[in-house]
């Protein structure tokens, strides 16, 4: 199987929550080849740790955000999200819809879950990178 | 082929379009001379329908909205033009090559396209008020007749309100103002609840003038409201400069000469040599006019003019509006769905006239947010993209952008010059600085706060105010300001090109002061000015 098909499952998985579908797998896998991301080691080993699970993926992800956004492995995800963007498949995750007036509780709890994942993030970038040097 | 006409234009923009649609019409015998570049690629991928359809129909979808060679997943941050989508590159596809030009300080966008930058014109349409006009340098009076000339053949629609006097004035045949969007029509109430407030601090607030039809035009359709705008140009319902050019390509006495890039020209005793370099094939070629028209842009008539005269002026002035934009949150629109057909354009406008005498007013475009993708705003956020996609979710129909616009003069360190150098296919490039003084950021950071007071008024909360690089507001002019001595480097105001007899510019070269309000009309305007001046051989 294209290496590049389980990194698609597996961002889709992290992004949406939904299984990626055959279309959005090949098309993530043309973009890698077309946009050529490469990776430093530290890169490679963040993106390794990634991978091996969606809640690490999640907490790196968080913690890169707010001190180093324009990391390549955010790249790679920032890539995955504009073709599940742009796929009828998950339109409905994308285009706005009326919300009941309680829906900003759940937000209030997305915010504290990202702002948790952002510490656990930092710190496992912090090990990872003490790693690589 | 034919390689000697009456009249020749260089470049199809705006000014270009009009200033050959000016002189066509009389009869005389024109060509064009262009490089031409088209949208091959995505044209036909794109079906007619409305943005939400597509998105929720269109299997392939992909291959537009983010591009073939996925160029619309951008990363890279430095970029203007956020309404370059995939099948609007074209208008800046090999600039690089045929318009180099390199700055650290000033960074402007040209375009090799048939229409020119004209294909990603906002549409915003401003009848510039008598102050600004002398400012400028162009006549007023003159000036009236032209606005209406050229409303008359694009195609305007507007209203009459609180804006018209910055907007559409008094201007005649004006198709009716667009079905306001709910997310701009909430804060056009609530300027109507708080106008009193407002207008005390001399902040006035109306529609937008914009450059799309709400009737049928002849082959073009009235606005269908499909949200797609920043996409196709399918319905015609936006005019674009290209439209003009193919409605001329049918007339006996027009003709239209693609990859044709213009390097100088040359005055004999019967007329002027142009000396053009093929795009396609690099082989030089000369052309013969009676009398030549400059209007491929500012920055391209810049060059032509410093090569036709020898290089003899080391650096010219230049202006450009300073511009940033303010994402704002609308709270009555928090959690709304966005409706299914809508415009995507400015539809609404905020004018700060601090002198109440409108000059030197500030002006922002108010927009909403969709069909540029949510993907785009994701990546603004600190946060996770997972997260933050689903706060984006929910705060995208509250989105308020507002783009604004300050005026801009001249000044010693705006300024661009070419240098020579083979290793470019013109043999020079274009170099330029552009710093603003400590006392004019000052003044524009004064002008912002106001703003921002007044999108607060409005119920807008602005989030923060995201600086593009000095030529991100795509406006650009007076590099060979108006003067009457007939000197080198200066346009009289007929229109010609000062040391010559028979060249005149059709562009905003000579234009010495930027009001805040977008230009293009004035210079369709002007063009046609020009073009009647011409004929007349002022």
């Amino acid at each position: 199987m294209n290496p590049y098909y389980h990194e698609a499952s597996r961002i889709t998985s992290y992004l949406l929550s939904m299984n990626a579908q055959q279309k959005e797998q090949e098309v993530y896998a043309s973009a890698m080849e077309k946009l050529s991301i490469s990776f430093s080691a530290y890169e490679q080993a963040l993106w390794k740790s990634m991978m091996s699970s969606t809640f690490k993926m999640a907490c790196i992800d968080a913690g890169l955000a707010l001190t180093d956004s324009t990391n390549n492995v955010r790249r790679k995800l920032f890539t995955m999200l504009a073709i599940l963007e742009a796929s009828p498949n998950y339109t409905a995750c994308f285009l706005s819809k009326e919300y009941s007036k309680w829906y900003f509780l759940k937000l209030i709890f997305v915010g504290m879950r990202s702002i948790c994942r952002a510490m656990i993030g930092l710190l496992i970038i912090k090990i990872i990178k003490q790693r690589c040097s | 082929m034919q390689l000697n006409y009456d009249y020749i234009v260089v470049g199809s923009g705006a000014t270009g379009a009009i200033a050959a649609n000016a002189l066509a019409e009389s009869g005389v015998n024109v060509a064009v001379l262009d490089v031409g570049m088209e949208d091959e690629k995505y044209h036909s991928l794109i079906p007619n329908k409305d943005f939400i359809s597509i998105r929720k129909e269109d299997k392939n979808q992909e291959k537009y909205f983010l591009g073939n060679d996925f160029e619309g997943i951008a990363w890279d941050t430095n970029r203007v033009g956020s309404q370059l989508t995939p099948p609007r590159n074209f208008l800046i596809q090999l600039a690089d090559k045929f318009a180099p030009f390199q700055s650290d300080t000033f960074k402007p966008m040209e375009s090799m396209a048939k229409g020119g930058l004209g294909g990603g014109w906002g549409l915003g349409c401003y009848v510039f008020s008598k102050p600004e006009l002398d400012a400028v340098g162009l006549n007023y009076h003159e000036m009236q007749e032209a606005y209406q000339a050229v409303v008359d053949h694009i195609g305007v629609s507007g209203a009459q309100d609180d804006a018209s006097p910055y907007c559409l004035a008094n201007l005649k045949n004006v198709h009716p103002a667009s079905s306001i969007e709910n997310n701009l029509g909430g804060i056009l109430t609530a300027y109507n609840k708080n106008k009193q407030a407002l207008n005390k601090k001399n902040v006035f607030v109306g529609r937008t003038g914009l450059a799309v039809i709400t009737k049928d035009k002849e082959s073009r359709k009235a606005l269908q409201y499909k949200d797609m705008d920043f996409w196709s140009d399918k319905d015609m319902s936006a005019y674009r400069s290209w439209m003009t050019i193919e409605q001329l390509q049918s007339k006996n006495n027009f003709s239209y000469h693609k990859n044709c890039l213009v390097l100088k020209f040359k005055e004999t005793e019967s007329g002027v040599q142009v000396f053009v370099k093929r795009t396609d094939t690099a082989e030089e070629q000369i052309f013969t006019c009676k009398k030549l028209i400059l209007s491929p842009g500012v920055l391209g008539t810049a060059r032509i003019v410093i090569r036709s005269f020898d290089y003899k002026k080391e650096q010219l002035p230049i202006i450009c509006n300073p511009y940033c934009y303010i994402p704002c949150i609308q709270w009555r629109m928090l959690g709304k769905q966005i409706e299914q057909q809508k415009g995507s354009f400015s539809q609404l406008m905020l004018f700060s006239d601090e002198q109440k005498n409108n000059f030197d007013v500030s002006m922002a475009s108010l927009y909403s947010y969709r069909s540029l993708l949510l993907f785009k705003l994701i990546k603004e956020t600190p946060l996770n993209y997972a997260d933050a996609r689903i706060i984006m979710q929910y705060l995208q129909s509250s989105f308020t952008i507002a783009g604004i616009h300050h005026p801009e003069r001249p000044s010693s360190t705006k300024f661009i010059r070419l240098k020579k150098d083979d290793l470019q296919f013109t043999g020079d490039v274009l170099t330029g600085e552009y710093i603003l003084s400590a006392a004019e950021e000052d003044l524009n950071l004064k002008r912002e706060q106001k703003i921002k007071w007044a999108l607060k008024k409005l119920g807008c909360q602005p989030l923060k105010t995201i600086y593009t690089p000095h030529g991100g507001s795509i406006h650009y002019a007076g590099t060979l300001p108006f003067g009457n001595n007939n000197e080198k480097f200066t346009i009289s105001n007929n229109g010609k090109l000062g040391g010559t007899k028979n060249v005149f510019v059709a562009d905003g070269s000579g234009f010495n002061y930027l009001p805040a309000k977008g230009l293009t009309l004035t210079l369709m305007a002007n063009a046609y000015n020009v073009a009647k001046k011409a004929l007349k051989n002022e």
